[in-house]
């Protein structure tokens, strides 16, 4: 600690920050333009300037570090006139077209002149008329730019992407994308939001309303399991826009893409609006008191006839756990059974490997995991699509000088990022931790900790491991025998290690083994399971497990052990095991694998009751009954995010017309069958949540050794590795509804590697057929080097694509990707 | 006195590695690995006062000092060769006829700082210096002068030229760092410098050309001869390259101190008769004007700063009563415009602003108002930079609006030049 003079007052500061940060904290006005503090500071707006006594020049607060008794002034005349002059340069290019501004109301550089008192500079020349560059969604325009260089610093040290800067020097700068191309990046907005004045907006926003009109509404953002919180712009109970806002929330201001254009999806053209109910093959409108008298008597008598164990239900991971709760308890007292599940293809695996491996019954990750680290091993994850704001911690821990070790066939952004990548074949994580485990067991490593060396079958996984040297390894993943050694040298030299995979249900090249695998490793290593983070997909898929949204746990993750009830694999894949089934929240013939076998066994069942808040392909095609449901930003309630924490969802809006919210269906529907369940307002059902004993298991380590295996190995007649997963601004159910989304991608594609695409006579755009040994599917052609050689990839979910005809329904330990071919 | 850094320039083949080891090249290299420690080296060069000849004139001891101090490896050591300050033309000569002197100097600058990795940073518009750099440097590495084990001393120092982009900001030492790095040439925050955290964040030793070009004198007289050498405050030979109204313009290289007069008068063969001088810039377009009165002055780091303008490169530009210095602070103020890297708001937005304004006093559209402005704006300038560019564009037209007042006040009146 030192000492420095600010205005007066003798301070006590940290040696390692700068005098603006000293100020801020001790709420010191310093005006400043180009500083953040999530990248470097810069230095370029000359705004923050003081005077420090024994310097004959003003210095800027946002790039001076304290000195011991320094003197500080940031109030004297000499700073002011510097700060009124910088001011008034600032306004020589300005347009001043407040006015046509969506920024007017929010713009610092309005603020400032306000209080400076400079609203017109003594600058009378010309103004600056230069062209922008062109991009679908940022719309940029670089007359209102100030050139603090925020958006490019942020872009590239904090987003990691790199897709605009400076160009042109002096008078002429002008922000914009490489060689004024059009402007082609992810478009998380990051760089709108740390724009301080209008030189960037959001299309999808643009004219929308200026700020004074807005009402500013946070929420929980209803996509990914990161939980941020998202501030919505509302405007007569109309959701215009949505931003970050620093000091809030668990991502301190940033947001992707889906958190920030997405939420339009409330206001789809396919919302429902009333419930429907099917009459001669045909749905048509219907009423509420229509529907539940409908349901009532058809579901007593199934129950009747066939038993409650002839009905079953999926839960949703977008839907509260109040939501989820309500619905297992209609099931269980009211129908009576334990046929309860959700779409398994995902984390289902992550809750069995932690269950099986460290005992535990949950593992939430830590969203600061990665930043006290000193080396990071991602597994064919590409985190900063699927768990964006917290891909981003990878990166900023990269800044901080931690390794970072990607795994992957597929170039993603944290492999560009990375110090070691390796182009493994897809689909083999689970061979390279083996192969690793392999290492460390041979240096010993397996000793050096007690509780390692105690977990249960250390002899087994030894036995198994010793078909996994590094040359094995290399040759299964076909990769450099001396790189890998290299990475695992890396890898086991790091004192804080952490390995991350995510499996998310659209995510084919990670299967059990692969999480088995990767809990093996953090035992063997000493590390235990807070070093391995597999974070949950969906906004509360996290809750939905903890409510017991599964066939054999209650909520709370107390397990069953008596009965447990029919898991999806059944219900939804073997023909007469269920009659009747509800699916909340969820659209089986878009997002679950093997489309012909799910729609032989739907359309063999008795009764299919679809809620949801649109109309799905499964309800359009299938459903007897379609309840409208409340969306996210219509209801209020609870999300857990992967790390567990508990996040109160808001009402911001009103429902669509005759849309409820999914707990109310419920308890409606228990009166209706003359079986209330209880909690008839949300205060009585949040009370009981509370009271929920959490069970997380007692961890006690124990190792399951499981052989790599390929579950569909290619051959000459179908020589392709198709890998799926989601793409940056598509994850699922809700974002191919949002019209500013569906702007960028929409629809279907596979991404092939050029010298792939030239062997099969493919050209980037083509209609090409894929098909595996179970179906086929149509799609266009983009060839890219983001791919390598004997794979293709194909991002799941996206509209219109019947990509899951392709996909089995698989219960096993490898990770289901399939051989495909290829043809125009 | 005898020349050194222009030695031998006469003989068309100068540039080659024979012609320079004929008249005694790289035997100060020699002797430096042979007989010293680089811990010799860098006290020699210390106790000589060499200073930086690329324009601040630090003292390059100093500077190497810091350099050694830093425990971080590897260091790069780098030639600033970007010479991009208009009527600066010094470092030519030594890049074109004598570019082994400057390699010489690397290779032993490397030795004492332990440098394996050197860059020559070229100036975008010398395409001419670069096919004889690269060429000598060619030479050097076939004679053993340069590689992984010069004069077989398990000695390591690979050089390489490395050609700009043509922007001017590059030559200040932290741009020419992000550009060599292939980053958009804009200077850094300091500190941490270069000595400390350079390239690729290593530790970096930034030295001019003709910086370089002194360090074989230094070998070869020893630290005493050497400080004896014109100024005591600031010894050695220095290149002046002169331009503008004399008879002789062109590379004069003369013992440090000397006076301007005797630079002018002297050296350049005077005015062309019947004119009258009007002021001299006397280090290159952003050192401030000098009026005839000060023509006395010694030129060197100490004495020009008293007198009101600095060395800065050396760069002596000439002006009679038949040039506009409106016109040319007009022209001056383009440069700046245009060379201003964007970064800072005083000096990209405050150069153009000031170009405007002597635009319009040079066509005659300006009102007495708009030289108070002028003012103003260089004033706002004037300390509020981020790097000095802005400040010597600023400080310029200040002591050109203080010293030349009746001639804008001219301009004004009668819209047109005196
Ligand atoms: C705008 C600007 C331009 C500069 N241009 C050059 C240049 O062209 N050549 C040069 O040697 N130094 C130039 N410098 C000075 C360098 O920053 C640096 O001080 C110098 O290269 C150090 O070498 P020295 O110690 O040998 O003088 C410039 C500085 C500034 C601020
Ligand atoms: S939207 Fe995101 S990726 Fe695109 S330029 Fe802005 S910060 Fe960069
Ligand atoms: S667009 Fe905005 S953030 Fe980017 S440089 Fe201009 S003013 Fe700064
Ligand atoms: S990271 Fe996840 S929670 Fe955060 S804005 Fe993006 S999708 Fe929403
Ligand atoms: S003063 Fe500022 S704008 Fe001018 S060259 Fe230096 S950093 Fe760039
Ligand atoms: S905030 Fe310090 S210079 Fe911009």
């Amino acid at each position: 600690m030192i000492t420095i003079t600010i205005d007066g007052k003798k301070v006590e500061v940290e040696k390692d920050t700068t005098l603006l940060q000293i100020a801020l904290a001790k709420d010191i006005d310093i005006p400043h333009l180009c500083w953040d503090d999530r990248i470097r500071p810069f230095g370029g707006c000359r705004l923050c300037v003081v005077e420090v006594e024994g310097y004959d020049r003003l210095l800027s607060a946002c790039s001076t570090p304290p000195e011991n008794g320094m003197v500080i002034y940031t109030n004297s005349e000499a700073v002011i006139n510097a700060r009124k002059a910088v001011l008034d340069m600032l306004l020589i290019h300005h347009p001043l077209d407040c006015p046509v501004c969506d920024k007017a109301g929010n713009c610092k550089l309005q603020d400032l002149a306000y209080k400076y008192g400079s609203t017109e500079s003594a600058f009378k020349e010309e103004k600056k008329h230069a062209v922008s560059a062109e991009s679908p969604f940022i719309e940029l325009n670089p007359n209102r730019c100030i050139l603090c260089g925020k958006c490019v610093r942020v872009c590239w040290e904090h987003q990691g992407v790199g897709a605009i800067n400076l160009i042109d020097k002096g008078f002429n700068t002008k922000i914009s994308p490489a060689f004024q191309e059009v402007l082609d990046c992810e478009f998380c907005g990051q760089c709108v939001d740390a724009c301080p004045v209008g030189a960037l907006g959001s299309k999808p926003f643009k004219y929308m309303s200026l700020a004074w009109f807005l009402e500013e509404r946070d929420n929980i953002c209803p996509y990914c399991s990161v939980g941020c919180t998202i501030t919505l712009n509302v405007r007569e109970r109309r959701i215009i826009s949505a931003k970050g806002v620093k000091n809030k929330g668990v991502n301190n201001g940033d947001l992707c893409g889906r958190g920030r254009y997405g939420v339009d999806f409330v206001y789809a053209a396919n919302r429902l609006t009333t419930p429907l109910i099917r009459e001669n093959g045909m749905l048509r409108q219907s009423t509420w008191d229509e529907v539940m008298q409908y349901l009532s008597i058809h579901l007593r008598k199934i129950i009747k006839t066939k038993g409650p164990d002839s009905i079953g239900a999926i839960g949703s991971p977008r839907c509260t756990i109040e939501d989820n709760y309500m619905l297992q308890k209609f099931m269980r007292s009211v129908i009576g059974t334990n046929n309860i599940d959700s779409d398994r293809f995902g984390y289902a695996k992550i809750q069995q490997a932690v269950e099986m491996t460290f005992g535990l019954h949950t593992l939430p990750i830590s969203l600061n995991s990665p930043l006290d680290k000193d080396v990071l091993l991602v597994l064919e994850s590409d985190i900063t699509s699927t768990h964006p704001i917290w891909g981003l911690k990878f990166i900023e821990a990269v800044q901080k000088g931690a390794k970072l070790i990607v795994m992957d066939p597929r170039e993603t952004k944290l492999s560009k990022r990375s110090s070691k990548w390796l182009r493994i074949k897809p689909g083999t994580s689970q061979a390279i931790l083996n192969g690793i485990m392999k290492a460390a067991i041979d240096k010993g490593l397996h000793l050096k900790n007690k509780r390692s060396r105690e977990a249960g079958n250390l002899d087994a996984l030894i036995q198994l491991l010793k078909a996994y040297t590094i040359q094995q390894v290399s040759d299964i993943a076909e990769i450099c025998s001396r790189e890998f050694t290299e990475v695992i040298d890396m890898f086991l030299k790091g004192e804080r290690r952490l390995t991350a995979i995510t499996i998310g249900p659209a995510e084919n090249n990670k299967g059990l083994g692969t999480a088995l695998a990767a809990s093996n490793m953090v035992m063997l290593l000493g590390d235990g399971p807070q070093a391995l983070q597999m974070p949950a997909t969906y906004s509360n898929t996290y809750g939905m497990w903890q409510m017991g949204i599964t066939p054999d746990y209650l909520p709370g993750y107390e397990k069953i052990t008596d009965k447990p009830g029919k898991n999806i694999f059944k219900m939804l894949y073997e023909k007469g095991q269920i009659s009747a089934l509800f699916i909340i929240g969820e659209d089986p013939l878009i997002t679950y694998p093997d489309l012909n076998k799910l729609e032989e066994v739907l359309g063999s069942l008795d009764l299919i009751i679809a809620q949801d808040i649109r109309l799905t392909k499964t309800a359009e095609k299938f459903a007897h009954i379609v309840l409208p449901a409340a969306s996210w930003a219509e209801k209020e309630g609870t999300f857990i995010n992967a790390a567990g924490i508990r996040q109160k969802v808001n009402k911001i809006v009103e429902p669509a017309t005759d849309a409820t919210p999914d707990w109310k269906i419920f308890r409606n529907l228990s009166r209706a069958m003359h079986h209330p369940i209880g909690m008839d307002d949300l205060s009585a059902l949040k009370e009981k949540i509370h009271q929920i004993k959490l069970h997380i298991g007692d961890e006690k380590w124990n190792y399951v050794p499981v052989p790599y295996e390929e579950m569909d190995p290619p051959d000459d007649d179908y020589p392709l590795l198709m890998v799926s997963g989601n793409i940056m601004q598509h994850s699922g159910a809700f974002s191919v509804m949002s019209k500013s989304l569906s702007h960028v991608f929409a629809d279907s594609f596979v991404q092939i590697n050029e010298y792939d695409a030239e062997f099969f006579g493919l050209k980037d755009g083509d209609i090409v057929t894929i098909e595996s040994k179970r179906g086929q599917a149509k799609t266009k052609v983009r060839i890219s080097d983001e791919v390598s050689r004997g794979m293709v990839f194909v991002p799941l979910h996206l509209k219109d694509s019947r990509m899951s005809e392709l996909y089995v329904a698989y219960e096993g330990f490898a990770a289901p990707i399939i051989a495909v071919k290829i043809r125009k | 006195m005898k020349k050194v850094l222009l030695k031998n320039i006469e003989n068309p083949d100068s540039a080659l590695l024979t012609e320079y080891m004929r008249v005694g090249g790289y035997k100060n290299l020699k002797s430096a690995v042979k007989e010293m420690t680089p811990r010799d080296i860098i006290d020699d060069v210390k106790e000589s006062g060499l200073r930086g000849r690329g324009g601040a004139g630090f003292p390059t001891g100093m500077k190497w000092q810091f350099a050694s101090m830093d425990p971080k490896f590897p260091k790069y050591l780098v030639c600033n060769a970007d010479e991009g300050e208009p009527g600066t033309f010094k470092d030519r000569p030594i890049l074109e006829k004598n570019p082994h002197l400057l390699i010489e100097g690397m290779v032993i600058a490397a030795y004492a700082l332990q440098c394996s990795r050197g860059y020559i940073y070229l100036r975008g518009e010398y395409p001419q210096a670069k096919v004889i750099l690269e060429s000598a440097i060619d030479e050097a590495y076939k004679k053993g002068f340069l590689g992984d084990d010069i004069l077989k001393r398990h000695f390591k120092f690979n050089l390489s030229v490395y050609q700009g982009a043509g922007a001017y900001i590059c030559g200040e030492e932290t741009a020419l760092i992000e550009s060599l790095e292939g980053r958009r040439g804009q200077p850094r925050i300091k500190p941490p410098f270069p000595v400390n955290a350079g390239l690729w964040g290593r530790p970096t030793i930034v030295n001019n050309v003709e910086t370089f070009a002194n360090i074989p004198l230094i070998i070869e007289i020893g630290p005493k001869s050497y400080a004896a050498i014109g100024n005591t405050a600031c010894p050695g030979p220095k290149l002046f390259s002169v331009s503008g109204c004399v008879k002789r313009p062109g590379v004069y290289e003369l013992p440090m101190g000397t006076t301007l007069k005797e630079i002018v008068y002297e050296h350049c063969g005077g005015l062309v008769d019947g004119r009258t001088l009007k002021g001299i810039i006397p280090g290159g377009l952003s050192t401030p004007i000098l009026t005839p009165d000060k023509i006395d002055c010694a030129m060197d780091f100490v004495n020009l700063p008293k007198a009101g303008s600095q060395l800065g490169s050396g760069a002596v530009m000439v002006f009679d009563d038949s040039v506009c210095l409106v016109k040319v602070y007009e022209r001056a103020m383009k440069f700046f415009e245009h060379e201003s890297c964007g970064k800072c708001t005083p000096c990209r937005e405050g150069t153009g602003w000031m170009r405007n304004i002597l635009g319009r006093i040079e066509c005659g559209r300006a009102t007495a108002e708009d030289v108070d402005t002028l003012i103003d704006v260089a004033n706002n300038i004037s300390g509020a930079t981020f790097c000095p560019l802005g400040d010597g564009a600023a400080g310029v037209v200040l002591a050109f609006v203080n010293n030349y007042r009746d001639e804008i006040d001219y301009h004004i009146k009668y819209k047109k030049c005196c």
